[in-house]
């Protein structure tokens, strides 16, 4: 039975398509996982007990061989002992392109709703996010789009070619239906990776109502 | 619609209104509220209901609700909150279809339990009941007044096709005055208080379908259910302009939030979100509410193409930022309009926008750049900025700028920035219609609020 991650699966059941991953539980499967996604890869400890993974040292992007994979394995084991872990997400390395959020959230006046905003560190820095109440249209996202200050990064701008803004409408859409059907409490999908395409999930919260 | 909903036409147009608690004693409520019904000259019966009196304010007073010979279609409480369910049941026996509780003390004070008795009277009888802990209502062509305000203190609008629901009694009362201040008229006003059964998405419905009302104005802090209101904002946005005025923006992002979502969206970017989708057109302070709800008397821009028009280049200009700012375009002008400029301004060179009529223009020459700009197929909406100051202008510019907007063929918003001359000059464009503004950058903002709306109702027509 392989390991699983949760919200991984979910999306996965709604049919939205993630970046190629395995779970690996040892060296030798993160190999071989690895070898099937094509380096560059990145891993990630699978543990419900650690939420900010990064700030653990439990997360190492752009691994280029098998070398570098398995002494970047080593050092994430090594950080994270003592705590409880399920095994070691191997991802295939994420596109180049504009990290978008998209995010969900219920509302306790207007109930779930959909957020877009730019990912990374210009969501918190700027705050320029546009919302909709779900459910929504694809002419919703396209509004929502445009009301972003940072429109002309995603729509196109001298040398930045647009996203697949198709792409981006239909997961938008996607995502609105789940968080209503799994009545979903707060969910992020940070980063997602676009160019002109397709895009990239590349992590996933999610937290269900209780 | 609800029953109690549709009952709200027995609250704002009544024929007969019993004041319960009516007194002759100056301090009271029940004398300032029947006091008022009376001086706003009130067409229909007034019962004052107190078992003290026989006689208040030259009206026969009533022992109680069944006395009364006649019918009553609406009842206003001034009596303490503990006796008010039980006289709202005798209202129901009594076939009263209108409720307004101005007396406090309800659930805001922790009293759930009068509130149950309330509103299983009012729900009983299907009594359309505004409040409690309110200040009532207000019909300018009906003369129903139930605001406990002196006149003298606080104006009351003219007649006019704005409806008003706010849940502030302070701040609602504030918007009523400076509306009968600036002229601006209103259909109907209430404000809902405690919203026990009847809340601001009844409201707003019911002003949806009211025939005398053409835009709507809500004042909201917090709204119990935000999912009725937005399926109302939803319905009644696609008929009507509706205005909102939303405070409490900064609370209630969640503390507890483990995502980025829910750090960044708080519950007012639901509220806005839920605004954007019914085409609901939010102002962000109570002087642009006034600035947007104005903008409303011209006919609705095509796009966003704005032409300028100024006597003074500094304006102009400031202008021209602001249309940049906000998102509009300056409009590349026609060559028949270019030619029509050059004509009146023969030692003009390049003819630009803003056009710059420069000081010594009168009104002759605003008349006609006014008409060419009309003309104009590339312009969708026109500024107008008038220099009052300046001595080549007499008064007939007011009748100019009326006339143009008359022609209802493009929005016309005036600038004018000045003292108490031009404040003056800028009333009477008030007077008729034109909606004018002291700074250019108000007249951009609310042209760009303006124009995103007529956008948005020809796109989802």
């Amino acid at each position: 039975m392989p390991a699983r991650i949760p919200e991984f699966s979910l999306l996965e059941k709604h049919g939205i398509r993630l970046i190629p991953y395995g779970i690996a539980k040892s060296e030798k499967e993160a190999a071989r996982i690895a070898k099937r996604l094509g380096y560059p890869v990145a891993l990630k400890i699978v543990s419900s007990e650690i939420s900010h993974k990064t700030d653990y040292g439990a997360v190492k992007v752009g691994l280029k061989n098998e070398e570098r994979m398995l002494a970047a394995y080593d050092d994430i084991m090594e950080s994270v002992r003592g705590h409880r872990t399920s095994g070691m997400l191997v991802q295939k390395m994420a596109r180049k392109g504009l990290e978008i959020l998209i995010g969900g959230k219920k509302d306790p006046q207007f109930g779930h709703m959909v957020v877009l905003g730019l990912g990374g560190v210009y969501v918190e820095v700027f705050r320029d996010i546009s919302a909709r109440i779900c459910p929504i249209r694809k002419e919703d996202v396209r509004e929502m789009v445009m009301e972003l200050r940072s429109n002309p990064l995603i729509t196109g701008v001298r040398g930045i070619r647009p996203i697949d803004i198709a792409s981006l409408e239909e997961l938008m859409v996607r995502v609105c239906r789940i968080m209503v059907e799994e009545d979903i409490e707060e969910m992020d999908l940070n980063p997602v990776v676009f160019d002109e395409r397709g895009y990239d999930i590349v992590d996933v919260r999610i937290r269900r109502g209780v | 619609m609800r029953r109690d909903v549709r009952n709200l036409n027995h609250v704002f147009e009544p024929d007969s209104i019993a004041v319960i608690g009516g007194s002759p004693a100056t301090g009271k409520l029940g004398h300032v509220v029947l006091k008022n019904i009376m001086d706003a000259s009130f067409q229909g019966k007034v019962y004052p209901v107190n078992p003290k009196y026989r006689e208040v304010l030259g009206l026969r007073c009533y022992p109680d609700v069944h006395s009364i010979p006649g019918k009553v279609d609406l009842a206003v409480f001034a009596i303490p909150a503990e006796h008010i369910p039980s006289v709202m049941e005798q209202c129901g026996r009594k076939g009263v279809k209108g409720a307004i509780v101005l007396s406090a003390g309800f659930g805001e004070i922790g009293r759930k339990d009068l509130d149950e008795k309330l509103s299983k009277a009012v729900k009983k009888y299907g009594i359309a009941m505004i409040g409690p802990n309110c200040l009532g209502a207000l019909d300018p062509s009906k003369r129903l007044d139930t605001l406990f305000f002196p006149f003298y203190k606080l104006g009351r609008p003219r007649i006019g096709e704005i409806s008003f629901a706010t849940q502030s009694g302070a701040v609602g009362s504030c918007i009523v005055d400076m509306a009968a201040h600036f002229g601006v008229g209103f259909a109907k006003f209430a404000s809902y208080g405690n919203a026990l059964t009847i809340d601001d998405a009844d409201l707003v419905e019911y002003f949806g379908s009211d025939p005398r009302t053409r835009q709507i104005i809500l004042y909201l802090e917090g709204t119990k259910d935000g999912r009725k209101l937005f399926e109302v904002m939803k319905k009644v946005g696609k008929k009507k302009p509706v205005i909102v005025l939303k405070a409490g923006k900064t609370a209630g992002a969640s503390q507890a939030a483990m995502s980025h979502t829910g750090n960044i969206a708080g519950n007012y970017t639901a509220y806005q979100a839920a605004f954007r989708q019914s085409r609901v057109i939010e102002a962000n302070s109570l002087a642009e509410l006034f600035h947007v709800v104005n903008a409303f008397s011209q006919p609705l821009p095509k796009g966003r193409r704005v032409a300028v028009l100024t006597d003074g280049g500094g304006l102009g200009v400031l202008s021209a930022d602001a249309i940049e700012a906000e998102g509009l375009q300056l409009a590349q002008l026609s060559s028949e309009t270019e030619k029509v400029i050059r004509e009146v301004l023969p030692q003009y060179g390049k003819v630009g926008n803003p056009i710059d009529l420069i000081a010594d223009s009168g009104p002759e020459e605003y008349r006609k750049a006014l008409d060419a700009l009309l003309a104009d197929p590339n312009v969708d909406s026109i500024i107008v900025i008038v220099l009052f100051q300046a001595p080549a202008l007499d008064s007939s510019i007011l009748d100019i700028v009326i006339s143009a907007s008359d022609q209802r063929k493009k929005p016309i918003f005036a600038v004018a920035v000045g003292g108490d001359y031009t404040a003056e000059s800028r009333k009477v464009w008030d007077r008729y219609g034109i909606p004018s503004y002291d700074s250019p950058d108000f007249a951009v903002r609310a042209l760009k609020k303006f124009t995103e709306y007529s956008l948005l109702s020809q796109k989802k027509k």
